[in-house]
């Protein structure tokens, strides 16, 4: 149920604040990209969206709708783990969020994009960033390639 | 390692110390860095050129640059002249890099008092700078006291907020940029429209104080616009004609940006099929390999063609990850849509992107996938070659229709 879920992701959160980072900054929770579909419910928070869940035969979508019209969607496998998340509207989401432990790798890494401010294909290691578009008018993806669950197809992320 | 389009030899950094100083302090003077673009005679038509870009060590490929002046609102002779602004079709507004902006232009102010400051999005990251006003001038056409995004104003910088950080890396330099800044010349008046009207939290604008930055409400007349729509004439919109680009590229390709449409007798519509997008987001739609893709736009800020088709070798060197690289070269056609139901015929070649010559700038051929959005056809900037191309601003009229409209 969503408000269980809420309820565990919060008490992880604030354990691991208050055990690693407590000083260092204030509880960021965690979510998505590679961690337990309870964050889905924290992305929910954080991003002021609102959920809609639809079940598919080796995955289930968490579909975030935001106040700005943007939807992120979150790729759940039969593990328990968010697998991709995609995104498509009118602004970009907040990847720091939604991409979780991936996002500062990303960030330092994807800087020297050269097919333009409206084309990314990022890869690192297991991380493959796609994200396109232009102002007013994005879609992209993030999903990690070695957690993909068996019978799925990169072209159903979206 | 990442990988991320064409290979390209590490960025320089352009540093600029008295441009950032010079935004909140007193005025640097003139100056007048223009180069490589003249001026066609006409009053509503500039030249625009495709060449390796601001940065020698780091080439653009398929960028489309013009030049713009850019003077202290009221002042006709504290003014800058400055090349290598990026011509693009799918944004909205007038945008330069803090590091090569000479001038010291006033910030535009929100409720108490507070500095407007801008957010702007790109896939790849965000552009953080203020809003200030400027008389503009593009070729010779004029428009005052023109909100515009200055990006990168050092004064700023350590205010982003953690909602715009979070879409990705800074690009808030020349070599991050590869351009001197954007002309964004689309089909909106605004970069941001009602969205921002209405919300606070849009995640375009920013009031603030010396030490925060909230989300704030503007009006239309306060976002930065598409600058044609505030010069006295011509200014509903834009025509782009470059001329075709030969099999192997070029180094160089000159064309011209006329602003309005059937406002002179150098810009008038012809029998070119006008195809109306939608008045949300921009889209079209393109039919092609039996599929229909719904969100497919016109951009010259996309250097290539993007679309999907498994068929098409993918290039395997990690320096052309995205990109097609076939055998051989392909030619294909595929039908664009508008959403009042016209339509044209498009053909198109596809070529090895690993062909790319050294010292060249504009290839016709370059392609690649599309994979975030399956229903999207992205008609970059090769589409534009050999073409005249007619973008109607929303709600302006032409002869032959009303805009948000495209026409080829």
């Amino acid at each position: 149920m969503p408000i269980a879920r809420s309820i565990v992701s919060v008490k992880k959160c604030v354990f691991a604040g208050g055990l690693l980072v407590a000083a260092l900054s204030p509880c960021i929770a965690n979510a998505a990209l590679g961690e337990p579909e309870a964050s889905v419910q924290t992305d929910v928070t954080e991003l002021r969206g609102s959920i809609k869940t639809t079940e598919h035969t080796y995955y289930r979508v968490h579909a975030i709708q935001l106040p700005s019209g943007t939807v992120v969607r979150e790729f759940v496998g039969a593990d328990g783990k968010v697998f991709a998340v995609a995104w498509n509207g009118p602004t970009m989401p907040n990847l720091r969020q939604t991409l979780g432990q991936y996002f500062d790798p990303y960030v330092a890494a994807a800087k020297d994009n050269h097919a333009g401010h409206h084309q990314l294909h990022f890869e690192q290691d297991d991380l493959i960033v796609q994200s396109s578009g232009h102002m007013r008018a994005f879609s992209g993806r993030a999903y990690l390639a070695q957690a993909l669950p068996s019978g799925v197809s990169e072209g159903e992320l979206h | 390692m990442s990988t991320v389009g064409l290979a390209e030899p590490v960025r320089a950094w352009r540093v600029g110390i008295c441009a950032v100083l010079c935004l909140a302090a007193m005025s640097c003077g003139d100056s007048n860095t223009s180069k490589g673009v003249t001026n066609p005679s006409a009053s509503n038509v500039v030249s625009v050129v495709v060449d390796a870009g601001p940065t020698s060590t780091s080439p653009d490929v398929n960028t489309l640059f013009t030049t713009v002046t850019v003077c202290v609102p009221g002042n006709t002779t504290t003014c800058q002249t400055i090349d290598h602004i990026q011509v693009d079709t799918a944004s909205y507004g007038l945008r330069i890099l803090a590091p090569v902006l000479t001038l010291s232009l006033p910030v535009q102010t929100v409720g108490n008092g507070e500095s407007l400051v801008e957010c702007t999005q790109f896939v790849d990251g965000y552009s953080w700078g203020p809003v200030a006003t400027a008389d503009v001038q593009i070729g010779g056409e004029a428009a005052a006291s023109v909100p515009i995004q200055v990006i990168g104003a050092t004064n700023f910088l350590s205010l982003v907020p953690a909602n715009c950080s979070s879409i990705g890396p800074a690009e808030d330099t020349v070599a991050a940029f590869g351009a001197n800044g954007v002309l964004g010349v689309g089909v909106f008046a605004q970069d941001c429209g009602a969205g921002c009207v209405n919300s606070a939290a849009n995640g375009f604008y920013y009031a603030c104080t010396s030490t925060q930055c909230t989300g704030t409400t503007l009006v239309l007349a306060s976002q930065v616009p598409n600058p044609v729509t505030l010069f006295a004439k011509d200014n509903n919109g834009v025509i782009i004609q470059l001329p075709t680009v030969a099999a192997g590229g070029a180094a160089t390709v000159t064309g011209s940006l006329f602003f309005g449409v059937d406002t002179q007798t150098n810009n008038k519509s012809g029998s070119q099929a006008v195809l109306n997008v939608d008045p949300t987001q921009g889209y079209l739609t393109t039919m092609f390999n039996g599929m229909t893709l719904t969100q497919s736009f016109l951009d010259t800020g996309s250097n290539g063609l993007y679309f999907n088709d498994s068929s098409i070798t993918a290039c395997t060197s990690s320096n052309f990850t995205g990109f097609y690289c076939p055998a051989s070269t392909l030619n294909f056609t595929a039908t664009l849509q508008g959403v009042n139901g016209v339509s044209a015929n498009a053909s198109f070649s596809v070529d090895d992107a690993q062909n790319l010559g050294a010292g060249l700038a504009a290839f016709a051929t370059l392609a690649g996938t599309f994979p975030s959005d399956p229903a999207t056809f992205d008609w970059g900037l090769p589409f534009y070659y050999g073409r005249t191309v007619y973008t109607v601003i929303e709600s302006a009229v032409t002869s032959v229709g009303m805009g948000p409209y495209v026409a080829f």
